[in-house]
């Protein structure tokens, strides 16, 4: 089947496999995505999954620990891995004429990774050493009290990483039993993008990945965050430089049909984003709203809005680093205005078309590398459908002023969202010892 | 099948094509490279002034970030705020900020925004006003970003290692990003005169997207050809650095941090000291090569001590830092400290395998088509080259200039540098008393 250039294929084992051929530069990337990630993770176990993704970074008996990273160094690659609430990814971006190393790490990785006692020993303490660097961040401290205010059951409240004490608690079977569930063809999709020929690239996947066994079903996940009943508020006192503000409002997922007024709701407060992760998006917020109200005023040194698309309903949020001669109820204030204008006044139509041109920018500087292009196609086929990533524009082409004043007024409300505020107990705590 | 051989296709592929760079230089000195990639609608321009903080007074510290940041806070015909709601309209971006040795200036667009951009970023360049209000607005987020920085324990204990390993009339010795203090006393007047030193004959423009040379000039012309520079910068007197007689060490508490981050280094080398490939290529042996070279092998992999641990070479104008560290939880400050000095001093003893000298060899090469792939990686290695007289045909050259580093000339250089006796340590984090 081709859809929009994008092939798509599905071996008999039930992997996805979709292609793409781009012939602008001699580079090519080799995606495998699995639809797991903290969303799947129950009590004890958080941060199971990005512990299991990275002990596919600890060896196979064709390619032991410590050899994988080289390997694909040697052949002028570069490659990484991330989990997600909704997925994990893995990806090799290549010289073109060595994508099917990109298959061969990924298919052997699928189903043969060792999980050997000293590496999960190993990597558990690595894993503590994530989670302290992050802690080093007053925002970190902000964003998990704001989530777990704002989901009381959902999965989602908990941070990708996991808790300390689930990790310290966790072993080798636990990661074992999670791999062996998820990381199967049928959990499982293989994105290819760029300088290839698909019929030949088509029978090296099916050589590498045909093999591979189908595995169990997958586990469903029934959690439903249910309807806020008020607003809920915390606070985190700890030392830090200055007051950060966040507030987190319950919003639908991607597929709902309000999700596109939402999305073109976030470009109007700071600016159209790109979510392709790899670099090449242009800054378009300083004209945009929240800037005019916040920055512009020296109420805060940074302040935007962000807006991500997942499985089940997420946060629509805002953000400010608040100024350090101002109170934060002001900037609350502030920011809570420019959400109340747009419900009152509703945006105007040079607003519309700025954010379908800014969108339409980004789509283009996304599109130049095949990184990125790559990551739109799994992005979107792991919390709908990859023919999205190509359906943006024509998405927001659909999107009336009247939808974006409606989506602000039924889901930015005072009742569906979570306000933190960070508060520093210290200043200048700062000293130095020879 | 195998994968050991050196993958030359493509990266050949990849960097054939920039033998076809134009290089233009404008009557008042100007540099234009324009290279055209027609592959995707788009443009990234990259722009560069040879002038950076090297050029601030130790109390003016700071300036030159700050002055080229008020560049797009107003010029002669726009607004800060017309000016990026005329380019964020039609989804370009511009902006300006300042380095050690340059300022620069740039953006993006669609190809047809290109005169728009170029219009833009002359005006700024040219004819910036440095509006007072803008100037105390910029100020405001300055402050408000170095006091979170001031927080950030690499921040500090990357600021405390340069101390000591530069004296204070040294621009090394400093982050050009200035501190509290110096920032908070810098004037309108400092940003003005700062900016007089901007000059033609200063400045390289890199344009690469899917654009005709001859055009592109026509537009520069219009754009960049009027600007005439007033006053030279000073020449720059570069003092000693300090020399390290035995091992220094400092460690900064901060209250609140979990995390220690600890940073090694030792003075490095200029890039255009003659042994800068070796040092380059020895560097990433040491901590970067695949996870982290050997340092991460022996931190992260072996041991599970730490999230990241790696090595960096600053070599530049003058010899930056040659510098590793790690992120760890306190309670094992010193055993990675131990470690990295054994790595280092393995490092030095023995050189590197002839696998890792070959592996980073084929890394180098091989990833030339990955770094030339986009528009801003074309311009930002254009600028690159010119910034150090390498030659448009550097690209092409450089598989062979890679080749010909051998493991005596990487032995030799981290003997040289290298060193687990005299060297400087910063730690920053937690208390280490309280949490041991």
């Amino acid at each position: 089947m081709r859809n929009n250039g994008i092939h798509v294929h599905q071996l008999a084992n039930q992997l996805l496999v979709l292609t793409q051929e781009v012939h602008a530069a001699p580079v090519a990337t080799c995606w495998v995505w699995y639809r797991v990630g903290s969303r799947n993770e129950i009590n004890g176990h958080t941060g199971i999954s990005h512990w299991v993704e990275h002990m596919l970074f600890n060896g196979t008996p064709d390619f032991p620990k410590g050899t994988l990273d080289r390997i694909v160094a040697r052949n002028g690659g570069v490659f990484n891995g991330f989990t997600s609430h909704d997925f994990t990814a893995y990806f090799e971006t290549l010289p073109a004429d060595r994508i099917e190393l990109g298959l061969q790490i990924e298919s052997d990785r699928m189903i043969n990774a060792l999980f050997l006692e000293q590496d999960v020993e190993s990597e558990r303490t690595v894993i503590l050493a994530e989670l302290e660097g992050k802690a080093n961040y007053p925002e970190t401290w902000l964003d998990e009290a704001v989530k777990s205010a704002a989901f009381t059951l959902h999965p989602y409240r908990q941070p990708v990483i996991g808790y300390k004490n689930d990790l310290l608690a966790m072993n080798r079977d636990d990661l074992y039993h999670h791999y062996q569930t998820y990381y199967m063809p049928n959990n499982a999709v293989l994105v290819l993008v760029g300088d290839f020929d698909t019929s030949a690239l088509m029978e090296r996947v099916e050589h590498y990945f045909g093999g591979l066994p189908t595995g169990p079903t997958i586990p469903r996940v029934y959690a439903v965050e249910p309807e806020p009943q008020g607003e809920r508020r915390v606070t985190i006192n700890r030392p830090g430089p200055v007051p950060y503000l966040q507030i987190g409002y319950l919003v639908p997922d991607c597929r709902s049909t309000d999700f596109v007024p939402l999305f073109v709701l976030d470009a109007v407060l700071s600016g159209a984003k790109s979510l392709a992760m790899f670099g090449g998006g242009a800054q378009t917020n300083r004209s945009a709203r929240i800037y005019k109200a916040l920055v512009e005023t020296q109420l805060a040194s940074s302040a935007s809005s962000s807006f991500w698309p997942t499985i089940d309903q997420f946060l629509f949020e805002l953000e400010a680093t608040v100024h350090p001669d101002r109170d934060i109820a002001e900037v609350e204030a502030a920011l809570t205005n420019e959400i109340e204008t747009i419900q009152r006044d509703g945006i105007s139509a040079e607003e519309l078309a700025r954010v379908t041109k800014q969108m339409r920018a980004q789509v283009a500087y996304g599109a130049e590398s095949v990184t990125n292009q790559a990551l739109l196609l799994g992005l979107w086929e792991m919390i709908d459908t990859y023919q999205r990533s190509g359906q943006v524009l024509d998405q927001l082409a659909t999107v009336q002023a009247a939808d974006v004043q409606r989506v602000a007024q039924t889901y930015l409300t005072r009742q569906r969202r979570t306000v933190g505020h960070f508060l520093p107990t210290n200043t200048g705590s700062i000293s130095t010892v020879a | 099948m195998s994968w050991l051989s050196l993958s030359t296709s493509a990266s050949n592929q990849a960097t054939q094509p920039l033998l076809n760079t134009t290089r233009h230089v404008l009557p008042n000195g100007l540099v234009a490279l324009i290279y055209r990639n027609p592959t995707t609608p788009t443009v990234s321009v990259r722009g560069r002034v040879a002038l950076g903080a090297a050029y601030e007074h130790a109390a003016k510290s700071g300036l030159a970030a700050f002055t080229a940041a008020t560049l797009i806070r107003g010029t002669q015909h726009r607004t800060f705020q017309q000016l990026v709601a005329e380019t964020e309209e039609r989804g370009c971006s511009v902006n300006a900020g300042g380095g050690m040795h340059s300022s620069s200036f740039g953006g993006k667009a669609l190809a047809e925004d290109l005169p728009l951009i170029l219009d833009v970023l002359a005006d700024m360049v040219k004819h910036p006003t440095f509006p007072s209000t803008e100037v105390e607005k910029l100020r405001g987020q300055f402050l408000t970003g170095l006091r979170e920085s001031e927080e950030e324990t690499r921040f500090q204990a990357s600021r405390a290692l340069r101390k000591l390993l530069y004296p204070a009339e040294h621009p090394y010795s400093r982050l050009s990003s200035g501190s509290i203090e110096t920032v908070q006393a810098l004037t309108r007047d400092d940003l003005v005169a700062f900016h007089q030193w901007y000059r033609p004959d200063l400045t390289t423009i890199a344009i690469v997207g899917d654009v005709q040379a001859d055009q592109v000039i026509a537009t520069l012309e219009q754009t960049f050809g009027d600007w005439q520079g007033n006053t030279s910068p000073p020449d720059l007197l570069w003092p000693a650095v300090l020399h390290i007689e035995q091992p220094q060490q400092r460690h900064i508490t901060l209250a609140g941090k979990v995390q220690t981050d600890i940073i090694w280094a030792v003075h490095g080398l200029k890039r255009q000291d003659p042994a800068y490939y070796p040092a380059m290529v020895g560097n990433i042996i040491l901590g970067r090569l695949g996870m982290g070279g050997r340092l991460s092998d022996a931190i992260r992999q072996e041991q599970g001590l730490a999230y990241y641990a790696s090595s960096s070479l600053d070599a530049d104008v003058q010899a930056g830092p040659w510098a590793a560290g790690a992120g760890v939880n306190p309670a094992h400050v010193q055993r990675v400290i131990e470690l990295l000095l054994h790595e280092i001093e393995t490092f030095r003893q023995q050189g590197p395998t002839a696998e890792e000298l070959d592996d980073t060899k084929a890394f180098l090469t091989g990833s030339m088509a990955l770094r030339l792939e986009a528009n801003d990686g074309i311009a930002a290695m254009l600028l690159g080259i010119e910034e150090f007289d390498l030659g448009l045909d550097y690209v092409v050259r450089y598989p062979a200039i890679i080749h010909d580093v051998t493991a005596e000339q990487v032995t030799d250089v981290a003997r040289t540098y290298l060193s687990t006796e005299r060297y400087v340590l910063a730690t920053a984090g937690p208390d280490t008393a309280k949490a041991l």
